[in-house]
């Protein structure tokens, strides 16, 4: 049985207007590990979002999208929302007083839904808008995967808007893990029959006895890079490759020493991992690597037929990984 | 034959090997005088056979041994073979620590045994990982680190001690016996004496373990207590040559690679822990020693105090994963003839190691 190519049309991002320091970040109480530390992992600054809420960055990264891609709004049939923070799923926090931890004047806020408003903000009316949640950094991998096998299976289906978007709470700390976080939004366009960035395949772990992030942070950190392996080699299995085939790592904006060690694990070279992102960005919850294949294709080093690996990893927990062929 | 009539000296032999040794003595029809040289006599006895004779003493007191002068002069008079087991084998010691338990304890009791008028036999006890991180075929004649260095300060001073026992062989009548890390027993899977493998396998059991430095396909030699006792027993016994080193390790056939220990940890755990399977835990990954050492630096700038145990935990031992070795067994096999003796392969006896640990909660099984 022959199945449809799917890929990824286009992707568009945006970021907060305010970007800190890790000193700033530092003086503020934002910070566990000394600023130091975090700059050996390979981190510069967070980008904060003080003045926009998590909707109004998604509603900007889908904007571009559409223009950018020229797509037809009735071309749309599902929407995908993925929020990494259970926050991110409902509109009730865009009055809280801090714009993330629930605030719950009237009941009723708990149905006003991101999606719903995308949906109806930029006239999708043939779409039909779902929330993709409990999914912490992994949750536009599973936007994706779910989208692309919805291509797959619905024969009318010709596209699938994901759109990721999540804020920290203003006075959130910026670090877990000894990763320093940002906002930012995401969206990306599968479309049905498209060749460029085909997605080859995607893999994904949930190990759900290390739910607890703050009970088990040392078993997570213990169980991150064998658990990375295991899902990446997978992946590649089920894409009939080695990591031999891939040309270019995608990362999560995770801590780059993170990203060493796991290289070693893979026997992939450093020069072949797209890490400017992150000390330029830090570690946008959901939205690293699809933002980091939008710079990487922009900075014109990918040439067609090239294959990419992306990999992440969320509370939950959740191990992602996606190849993709240019 | 260490038999009626004679008097046995066992230094540490209330250790791991030190208490088989004098069990598999006192077990004889005809058993020998056994003379248990302790540092804390009181408690000390409380797991040795009955008639075992225990005098408190210290090898850190010098060729004194911390003895009355009445009690040495009785011994020196007294004592035909001497089986010296005692050793500091705690892996991360600072040196002079290590050197001062195993080359200087040492030292006192080789000068003790050249004052021993009766003498007749002395059997030291070290480690095949005395060829530090040397890699490929190591024989037993071998003393000889090949200026690759140690693991460790235990591997170091156990080196030294050998090069201080073999400058005293032509005086004393001494054999070396020569251990791989001590697991186990075969037969029961108790571990009389929880040393840095079982503290991996318990990090393992945790989730705690993300990786271990090696080649998937390098050779581990772990061995069983039993064998070894048994061995040492036979070869002091039956075969005893003066100048002479032997293996007592489960050697090429016996061992397992890393790869298949691990696999076989793991299954254990999912055989006596059905439950464990619920917690989702991942082996570790076998990696080069740079990302290893990557991690550890990691670790240890994060300044994560229960990573942070957990990795030196590891890092005791961990260097000696990446260089393999092949430990020559030929005159140990010859010696051994006619005993019935061979050691057995890790792989079927380690899931009675892992549940005797588990069952133990990790501490040392009950007598």
């Amino acid at each position: 049985m022959d199945f449809p190519t799917i890929g990824i049309a286009g992707v568009t991002y945006r970021l907060p207007s305010i970007a800190r320091t890790l000193d700033d970040l530092d003086a503020r109480g934002a910070l566990r590990s000394a600023p130091a530390v975090l700059a050996g992992f390979g981190f510069e600054r967070a980008w904060v979002a003080e003045s926009e809420t998590a909707l109004e960055l998604a509603m900007g990264a889908v904007g571009d999208l559409l223009a950018e891609t020229d797509a037809d709004p009735d071309e749309i049939g599902v929407i995908l929302y993925a929020g990494a923070l259970t926050s991110s799923s409902t509109l009730a926090t865009d009055s809280s007083s801090d714009g993330a931890a629930l605030h719950l004047p009237d009941v009723m806020d708990l149905f006003k839904y991101p999606v719903s408003r995308i949906q109806a903000e930029f006239g999708l009316t043939r779409a039909t808008a779902v929330g993709v949640d409990q999914q912490a950094c992994a949750s536009l991998f599973s936007a994706i995967r779910i989208g692309r096998d919805m291509l797959v299976a619905e024969p009318e289906l010709r596209a699938v808007l994901c759109v990721a978007a999540d804020r920290f709470p203003t006075h959130a700390p910026r670090e877990m893990i000894y990763n320093v976080v940002s906002d930012a939004a995401c969206a990306a366009l599968l479309r049905k029959d498209w060749r460029g960035n085909r997605i080859l395949a995607c893999g994904h772990v949930t190990k759900g006895a290390l739910w607890d992030a703050s009970e088990m942070e040392n078993e997570i950190i213990a169980a991150y890079f064998p658990t990375a392996r295991t899902v990446i080699r997978e992946t590649l299995e089920r894409a009939g490759l080695s990591i031999d085939d891939i040309d270019w790592i995608v990362p999560h904006n995770v801590s780059l020493r993170s990203w060493e060690i796991l290289l070693g694990l893979l026997d992939f070279p450093r020069e072949k991992l797209f890490a400017e992102n992150i000390a330029r960005v830090g570690h946008t919850i959901a939205s690293d690597n699809l933002l980091n294949l939008r710079d990487l294709l922009d900075s014109g080093r990918v040439r067609e037929g090239e294959r990419l690996l992306l990999f992440t990893f969320g509370y939950g927990l959740h191990w992602s990984c996606m190849v993709v062929e240019r | 034959m260490t038999a009626a009539g004679r008097t046995v000296l066992v230094t540490g032999g209330t250790g791991t090997l030190g208490r088989e040794l004098v069990r598999r003595l006192a077990a004889r029809p005809s058993a020998p005088r056994i003379v248990v040289l302790s540092r804390s006599a009181s408690g000390a006895d409380a797991r040795l056979p009955a008639g075992v004779r225990v005098v408190r003493g210290d090898l850190a007191a010098g060729s004194g041994l911390g003895l009355s002068s009445a009690e040495r002069d009785e011994l020196s008079g007294e004592v035909n073979d001497v089986l010296h087991c005692a050793a500091d084998t705690r892996f991360m010691l600072p040196l002079e620590e290590a050197r001062a338990a195993n080359v200087g304890g040492t030292h006192a009791i080789l000068d003790f045994a050249a004052g021993c008028r009766a003498l007749g036999r002395m059997g030291c006890f070290s480690t095949v990982y005395v060829a530090g991180r040397r890699t490929g075929w190591i024989a037993e004649s071998d003393l000889d680190d090949g200026g690759a260095g140690f693991v460790n300060s235990y591997e170091r001073s156990k080196h030294e001690m050998e090069r201080e026992v073999r400058r005293r062989m032509g005086d004393l009548p001494i054999a070396v016996y020569r251990l791989s890390t001590l697991i186990g027993d075969s037969r029961t899977g108790a571990v009389s004496g929880p040393n840095a493998f079982h503290a991996a396998l318990r990090l393992l059991y945790h989730g705690l373990a993300p990786m271990v430095p090696g080649r998937p396909e390098n050779r581990v030699d772990v061995v069983a207590v039993d064998y070894v006792a048994d061995a040492a027993s036979w070869l002091f016994d039956r075969r005893f040559e003066a100048g002479r080193t032997y293996h007592l390790c489960s050697g090429n056939e016996g061992s397992s690679t890393l790869a298949e220990l691990i696999d076989e940890v793991v299954e254990a755990f999912h055989r006596f822990r059905p439950e464990w399977r619920r917690r989702h835990v991942e082996k570790p990954a076998i990696v080069d020693p740079e990302t290893y050492d990557l991690f550890v630096r990691s670790v240890e700038e994060t300044g994560n105090e229960v990573l942070l145990r957990a990795t030196r935990a590891v890092q005791s031992f961990a260097g000696q994963l990446s260089c393999p070795k092949t430990f020559d067994t030929r005159a140990t096999e010859a010696a051994l003839a006619g005993s019935g003796l061979r050691p057995p392969r890790v792989l079927d006896f380690l899931p009675k190691v892992v549940r005797a640990c588990l069952e133990s909660d990790w501490r040392e099984s009950a007598a």
